[in-house]
């Protein structure tokens, strides 16, 4: 129940972040997708099906608030709760640079769909938003992704996240 | 019976693997019905979000209004807002009246004017920004419950905005001119030609369809030409910035500087009945008050 209300309040406080908030850090009008960063996180310390299942509510209020499809939005933040939980049982340690290497990944995964599903786009159109928008932005969430886990590992003075960590 | 143990690591991925196969298996084979069933949900869950969105876009709005009118030189401020809604307002009535003169033109000879009625409009502000850097749109304090409907219209003073293409109980999610998914029937105003704005992944926009034989030029001024729902004619769209003539292309394209400046708009009318489409007249709107 405690981590049920946790989540819930999580989630509630990620929309005014990102919709509010963030457009005044953005740079070059890009902001980082704070809902992708904390599924995969919640997905790399908690495993993947609350990554999946934070990730899942997360795409689908932060789609209340945004123009695209729904669908790709619960794929997207979903898929990326649930295969960083995946990707964190291969690996011993959870550090901010392998934290940042699966964010980048995920979050270059989740723009190259998002983008390649847009209808009206002209194949210059396509190749500019992955440009300047997918790659910024999948380098904006590392950052963010890393430096969160680095605050955490700082504040809560958890040792790497080790796997005892994470499962016990 | 079969049972998934979700404390073990093996358990746990089964049901993960099974529960994210079977949403696209749903999203992918029945659309409309998983998309419905969410949409149930939209509602409440859009009331309980309201509460943190609201809360942090009037502190976020009052830090801002601080900053401006105490930091940054409180009577230059105050000044330049006051006359930058008059040439707002200005503006809007130029254009208007230019429109009016034109049509005045073109129907001396029919003087079969019609009463027109107003078109209602509700006054909403800009509490947020769209969630992904992949559309361009903004977040309304008003929704459905406020009567705001999807495909409603969208203005300032100084011209079109964009379209509604999302709402909740409490909120809207506004499509704005520059983002490419949007497209709104225009008139350059000058020519009488008629064409799609668009808008482009760059932040314009751009007038598509325009006939090869148009004698347009830069620094015509676009209008909506009211063809189709959502916005009455004559409501300003852009100035013609640039213009691409393709050997061999059917069409034309301008390029256009939305008349909005669409980053900084803070608040907007949504139009909730539009003129009907053959109205000639065009209203001036009037913020603030729900007709």
């Amino acid at each position: 129940m405690k981590k049920f209300l946790g989540y819930t309040g999580l989630v509630m406080l990620l929309v005014p972040l990102q919709t509010t908030l963030l457009p005044h850090v953005a740079i070059w009008d890009i902001k980082p997708d704070l809902g992708l960063v904390v599924a995969a996180l919640v997905g790399v310390l908690a495993g993947e099906l609350h990554g999946l299942i934070v990730g899942l509510a997360i795409g689908w209020i932060l789609n209340l608030y945004s123009a695209g499809d729904l669908w790709l939005n619960l794929v997207t933040t979903g898929g990326a709760g649930l295969f960083a939980g995946l990707l964190a049982r291969q690996v011993a340690e959870i550090t901010p640079t392998i934290l940042a290497v699966g964010l980048l990944f995920l979050s270059l995964a989740g723009g190259l769909v998002a983008v390649l599903n847009m209808k009206s786009a002209t194949m210059a159109d396509t190749w500019w938003m992955i440009q300047f928008v997918v790659v910024p932005q999948a380098l904006f969430d590392t950052a963010v992704g890393a430096g969160l886990l680095w605050f955490l590992e700082q504040r809560f003075a958890v040792p790497r996240f080790g796997m005892l960590d994470r499962y016990s | 019976m079969w049972m998934v143990n979700v404390r073990s690591p093996h358990g746990a991925r089964r049901l993960a693997l099974g529960m994210f196969a079977l949403l696209l298996a749903a999203l992918l084979l029945f659309p409309g019905q998983s998309q419905g069933l969410l949409d149930y949900l939209d509602g409440p869950v859009g009331q309980l979000v309201r509460l943190p969105l609201e809360a942090v876009s009037s502190l976020d709005q009052g830090i801002s209004a601080m900053w401006q009118q105490y930091v940054s030189l409180q009577h230059v401020a105050d000044e330049n807002r006051r006359l930058k809604q008059e040439m707002d307002w200005l503006r809007g009535e130029i254009n208007q009246l230019r429109e009016a003169g034109s049509a005045t033109q073109r129907l001396t000879s029919l003087l079969q004017f019609k009463e027109q009625a107003l078109p209602a409009m509700v006054a909403a502000q800009v509490i947020g920004r769209d969630s992904s850097n992949r559309y361009r749109s903004v977040i309304l304090n008003k929704g459905e419950s406020d009567g705001i409907q999807k495909d409603m219209g969208v203005i300032t003073p100084a011209g079109v905005v964009g379209r509604v293409v999302k709402t909740t109980g409490a909120t809207a999610v506004v499509l704005l001119l520059t983002d490419p998914n949007n497209a709104i029937a225009g008139l350059i105003q000058r020519t009488r030609d008629e064409g799609i704005v668009e808008g482009v992944p760059q932040g314009r926009a751009k007038l598509k369809y325009i006939p090869m034989l148009s004698a347009l030029k830069e620094g015509d001024r676009v209008v909506t030409s009211g063809l189709v729902g959502g916005f009455p004619r004559g409501l300003a769209i852009g100035t013609i910035t640039a213009i691409d003539r393709e050997e061999g292309a059917l069409f034309q394209t301008a390029e256009l500087a939305p008349e909005v400046d669409l980053n900084r708009v803070e608040e907007v009318l949504v139009i909730q009945a539009p003129q009907s489409q053959s109205a000639d007249q065009t209203a001036r709107p009037d913020p603030g008050t729900k007709r």
